[in-house]
Formats: C-alpha cells, structure tokens, sequence
C-alpha cells in the first residue's frame, strides 16, 4: 500500500535531512564574521512597498546616501504591498543575516514594535522614517511634519478664495496616521486663521485607491455643485477627486488644493485644474534616514527628530527647480 | 531487487526532500550569507515564521486529499484573529478569547462543508464566495482597520525569545510539530483519515462502500476551519494587533505547500510530512532571498518554478513507479 511505504520512509528522511542540514552547518561555521578591518557598513533599508512612486524616491534618496557615504544597501519590502505580517518577516530575515544598521517605514505603529525591540537587542540600531513607531526603541524618526503640510494647504486655499467661501474636504481613510494628521493641520487651519470659510462636509472617507476617491467625490460633487474649494490628504484621493471635477466640468471653477505627486497630478496643476499641491520629500527622506543611522555607527550626535520638510507648489512656482525636483524626482540612480 | 529498483526507491526516499535540501545547499554556499543562514537564531526565526502557513496546511491536505479546497483559507485567518483581538479588547480572558477565535475558524470550515454538501456546489465556489465573506466580516468587525489589543500572553505564543527559556523555540512553534504528528497519525491510523483518502480517490466508489460521505465531509472542511482558525491566534499573536487585511493571498502559498508536498488537486494524495517541507521550502527561499538582498520579483519567480518542478517531479516518480 502507497502510504505504509512513504510512512516508512519518513524517519530515514528525516535523519537524512538532519544529516544535510549539519554537513552544511559545519563546512561553514569556521568562515564566520570576521571583525573586517574597513568593511563597508551594510544599511538595510525596509519600505512599506516597493512598487509605488513614493517607495522609488525613498530608495533613489537612500542610495545617494550610500554612494557619498560609502556604505552598502540592502533594499527589500514586504513581498505584498502594506502586508504587516510580511513586513515583519523581513526585519527578522535582515536580522538573521546581520546587518550595521536598519532604516525603516513601518506599516503599523504598533505590530513593528516586537521586532524593532529585537533588532535593537541585537545591537542593530534602527531608525524609523514615513511613518512613526509607538515607543521608544529606535534612534532617531526621520519623517514629513505631516500637520505642516496640512496648514500649507489651508492657508493656500484661504487665501485662494479671500477668506470667503463653502469649503469640501474629503479625507482620506480612518485609520491612517499621516493623513490625519495632515486633514488635521488643514481644518485647524481654516477655524483659526479664515473663520468666514464653512464647510459643507468633512467627515466623507475617500477610501484606499483612486476609484473609490472617484466615486465619493462624484456623489459629494453632485449634492454641492456649487461648492467654492476642495481638499484631498493624498495622491490618490487627489486623482480621484480630480477626475471627478473633470467629469463634472468644474475645473477651473472650483478652487482645488490636493497632496503629493504624479504625472498627472502635474498636468493638472499646469493646466490650471489645481491651484496647488502640498508635497513631501521622499528623497529627502531616504537621504536622512541613511545618513542619520551611518552617523549614529560612526559615534556622531544625531537628532531623534528630525523633519523632511513640505512645500506647497502652485502653477506660479512649478517650474523652479527646487519645485520640479519635488513634482518629478530623479530617480535615475535607480538604474544604474 | 536489480538496481533500477534500487535506484528508484533512492529516488523515492529522497524526492520530498530535494528541494528543501536545494534551497538549504544553495544559501549555505553563499558567501554572503553562508555563515549566518544555518544558525540557531535564524533557523528559530525560519520556524516562527513558518507557524501560520504550517497550521493552514495541515488542515488544506486534509481537504485537497478528499479532492477539495479551501480558497477561504486566508479570509478565515484574518477572521478569527480579529476575533481574537476583539474579544480581548473587550476584556474577555484572553483563554477564551483564542478559544473564541478558533471556534471562529472552525464554524467557517463548517459552513463551507455545509454548503459543499447540501448545494451540491463545488468547493473551488463556495470556498470563492466565503472567502469574501469572512475577508469582509472581518472588516466590518474592526471597522475598516486594525484592532489594537492589551498585550496578553496570547502574545508571547509567537515570540522568538519565549519564556520560560528552555523552550528554546516559540510555543507556537512546538504546537505546530505536535499537531503535525497528530494530524500524520490521523490520516494514516484512523477510520477518520482513511475516509479521506477513500473520497479523494474516488468518491462514488466511497459512497458504494458504505462511506457517510456528506458527513466526513462536513467534518473534513469543519477541521481544516479548526487549523485555520489556530492560524489566526497565531497571526494576532505575532502581530499584536488584529488586522482585517492581513494573509490577503495567504490561501495560495497554503496550497502551494501542499502541492509541492505532494498533494494532487485531483485527490487522493497527499502526506502531513510532505507538506510540512512544502511550508519550510518557501519559508527558507524566502528567508535566504531576504537576507541575500534579492529582489521580490527574483523569490516570487522561484518560487513558481519550483511548484512546477515539484509537481512534474512527482508525476514523472508516479510514471516510473507505476
């Protein structure tokens, strides 16, 4: 019978296994990590994905921090984009392999606390960027002051349309830190500084991707067709209420202030169909992260804060070049 | 008897094994890696990391033996440990809180046998249809997002430095061994795993035979929901949170487990310990391409190689043996 045979067979295997396993073990152990005299440090740097724009910037910014300062990179995301589980296994892994140093963006506040804790016990110092970590065991966070940016766009759109006006903000998703904060920034903003601005909702999520965007600011654009500004927290809230203002034939009319960066986005901010975008510094970010830890290895005094900056772009100012190194980043270094 | 013969059950003895042998032999001669890949602490963090997938496949064999499968597999994971999460939050003990979030899993499973049997449906749809069902009752759930949890010893299940000490590995994972060698013993010892084969290889002939089929079947689909609602207090475990979205796609790497194990679609096969290597095989080529700093794209490409080679390996062994 088939499984009386394989049955048998499994306490051979296994020693067969444990014997592999060992042979392999003990051709190596003696090759070990020496104390190299001048290796070059080894960074990993860990992103919440690897796919998207914001994630190649991060990475374009890393290595350019690597090349000056003469260190290598280890560049790996989760296998799935935003998988927590996943995210974790690769801090692990990148432990395990040992390393001088990691810089990552964690995809949860709280479940990459563990192994954050571990590789700080391995004597791995981590320095934490994008997003924040709960606690205390990391070096430095390394990050955009996302409330900053908030209050960028609620002043843009305030003085856009003279203090004066009915206001829609679509927010981005519960749950979501960064967003929040920055949604935060821009009403905090208007109720202090523009107190004849009213809003006609606020509490509208637009939901992960762009078609959900789509289609909240079609059903909001339909009830407030007459609706003087609008403010998306992100791209793809802000490419979703776009096409939606398009479709609805009021670009240009409506004045409109969104957030980060894509092709499109810049099309439309040359065209005129919005009056300005709040951006980040992801390169920026990659950069500081990388050369904050190196300094840290290197006995240096390091910030534990630090600030990767906003600048808000409008037609006016989009073609200088501090703006167009922003709208559409050099992300050349990635290829070669 | 001659040495064909002796040729192939050499073939036989060590097929299971030789790609797990292969991707150890292959990260072991790195250079790079070579020093760090077969130590104690990484070979600990291979097995933690292993828990979840390991537990699922132990209930899909079962049901891939039987012919069936589970694509719900990863949405009940997620299910149960956003019940687990929920139910400590809301100050129950954290004891019934797993409990809780295992019935969850097990009551999934069930439903999905229920439905198999009494509609006559195909499992491929009903398990499609659950899996947006219970990915979709765990959001509803946690609201849309993540359950943050008190941390409970619910937490230390899976962690890599467990104490007491002298476990030496995360309990999660000593209860992964011993429900593998439970479940190896159930399917080759008990009325229960024969049953299994028996509707796998041909089901009208099981029936013929006086087999309650419907019935082992329920209960089949009911113990793989058991396993797979374990994996989910694991996954909470690991994560300390309880995350609706998490394991999206999990189902697959569950089956491929099994597949590269041995297991055939069709029915009929499949062992506990070739699935167990299926597991460690993806967890080790994942680990290795991690720390060797490869790209995803680079793991996920071998890693569909190898389910391809698993399995025409395996077909060409059948022909040989036949």
């Amino acid at each position: 019978m088939k499984f009386r045979r394989s049955f048998r067979h499994t306490i051979p295997c296994l020693i067969l296994l444990a014997a592999a396993m060992a042979a392999t073990a003990c051709g190596r152990t003696d090759s070990g990590s020496k104390p190299g005299v001048s290796r070059p440090l080894k960074i990993a740097v860990i992103p919440k994905g690897t796919t998207h724009e914001f994630w190649k910037s991060i990475h374009a910014g890393a290595l350019q921090a690597a090349r000056e300062l003469g260190v290598e990179i280890i560049w790996k995301g989760p296998q799935k984009e935003d998988d927590r589980a996943q995210q974790i296994t690769v801090v692990e892994d990148v432990i395990s392999r040992g390393v001088d140093g990691i810089v990552l963006a964690p995809l949860d506040d709280r479940a990459l606390i563990r192994p954050v804790q571990d590789a700080m016990r391995d004597k791995i110092p981590v320095v934490i960027v994008d997003s924040g970590l709960q606690g205390k065991d990391y070096i430095s966070f390394v990050a955009t002051d996302n409330y900053q940016g908030g209050v960028l766009a609620g002043r843009r759109m305030g003085s856009l349309l003279g203090g004066q006006g009915r206001i829609l903000v679509i927010r981005y998703q519960s749950g979501s830190a960064s967003t929040t904060e920055r949604e935060r920034g821009f009403l905090e903003t208007l109720e202090r500084e523009f107190p004849g601005l009213t809003l006609l909702a606020k509490d509208q999520y637009a939901g992960p991707t762009t078609e959900t965007a789509y289609q909240i600011a079609e059903n909001l654009l339909s009830r407030f067709h007459d609706a003087d500004g609008l403010f998306c927290p992100n791209e793809s809230s802000t490419f979703g209420a776009l096409r939606a203002v398009q479709e609805a034939g009021l670009a240009g009319k409506i004045r409109f202030v969104g957030f980060d960066s894509s092709p499109k986005l810049v099309q439309a901010l040359a065209d005129g169909d919005l009056d300005g975008l709040v951006l980040q510094n992801p390169v920026k970010m990659g950069y500081l992260g990388v050369r904050t830890i190196v300094q840290y290895l290197r006995g240096e005094t390091i910030a534990q804060l630090i600030d990767t900056g906003v600048t808000l772009v409008t037609k006016d100012n989009m073609a200088s070049a501090e703006a167009k190194s922003l709208l559409t980043p050099d992300l050349s270094i990635l290829d070669r | 008897m001659n040495s064909p013969n002796k040729l192939k059950s050499a073939i036989n003895l060590v097929a299971p094994f030789l790609g797990l042998i292969l991707v150890l032999a292959l990260f072991s001669a790195m250079p790079d890696v070579s020093s760090r890949f077969l130590r104690l602490a990484n070979l600990k963090a291979v097995a933690t990391q292993s828990v979840i997938v390991a537990m699922g496949a132990l209930g899909m064999t079962l049901v891939i033996i039987t012919g069936g499968i589970d694509l719900s597999a990863a949405s009940n994971i997620a299910l149960s440990g956003v019940i687990t999460a929920y139910a400590i939050n809301r100050g129950l003990p954290p004891l019934l809180a797993v409990l809780l979030g295992i019935l969850t899993g097990t009551l999934v499973g069930f439903l999905n046998g229920l439905l198999i049997t009494r509609l006559r449906l195909v499992p491929f749809i009903v398990t499609m249809g659950m899996m947006g069902i219970a990915r979709g009752m765990a959001k509803w759930i946690a609201r849309n997002q993540k359950i943050d949890a008190p941390l409970t010893w619910v937490n230390e299940l899976m962690s890599k430095s467990p104490r007491p000490s002298w476990l030496l590995l995360a309990p999660g994972v000593w209860l992964m061994i011993v429900l593998a060698v439970v479940m190896a013993v159930v399917l080759r010892r008990t009325v229960f795993g024969r049953h299994a084969f028996a509707i796998g290889s041909n089901e009208s002939a099981a029936r013929l035979c006086g087999i309650r089929v419907d019935g082992a079947k329920v209960a089949i689909y009911a113990v793989c929901g058991l396993f797979l609602g374990l994996s989910g207090v694991m996954e909470f475990s690991r994560l300390t949170v309880g995350d609706p979205t998490v394991a999206v796609g999990l189902e697959l790497d569950i089956i491929a487990a099994v597949v590269i194990g041995g297991g055939s679609l069709n029915g009929g096969e499949g062992s506990i310990l070739g699935s167990m290597i299926g597991v460690f095989i993806m967890s080790f080529l994942r680990n290795g391409c991690t720390m060797m700093g490869w790209p995803n794209y680079i793991q996920e490409i071998i890693i569909g190689i190898i389910i391809i080679a698993a399995v025409s390996l395996d077909r060409v062994r059948h022909r040989s043996a036949a």
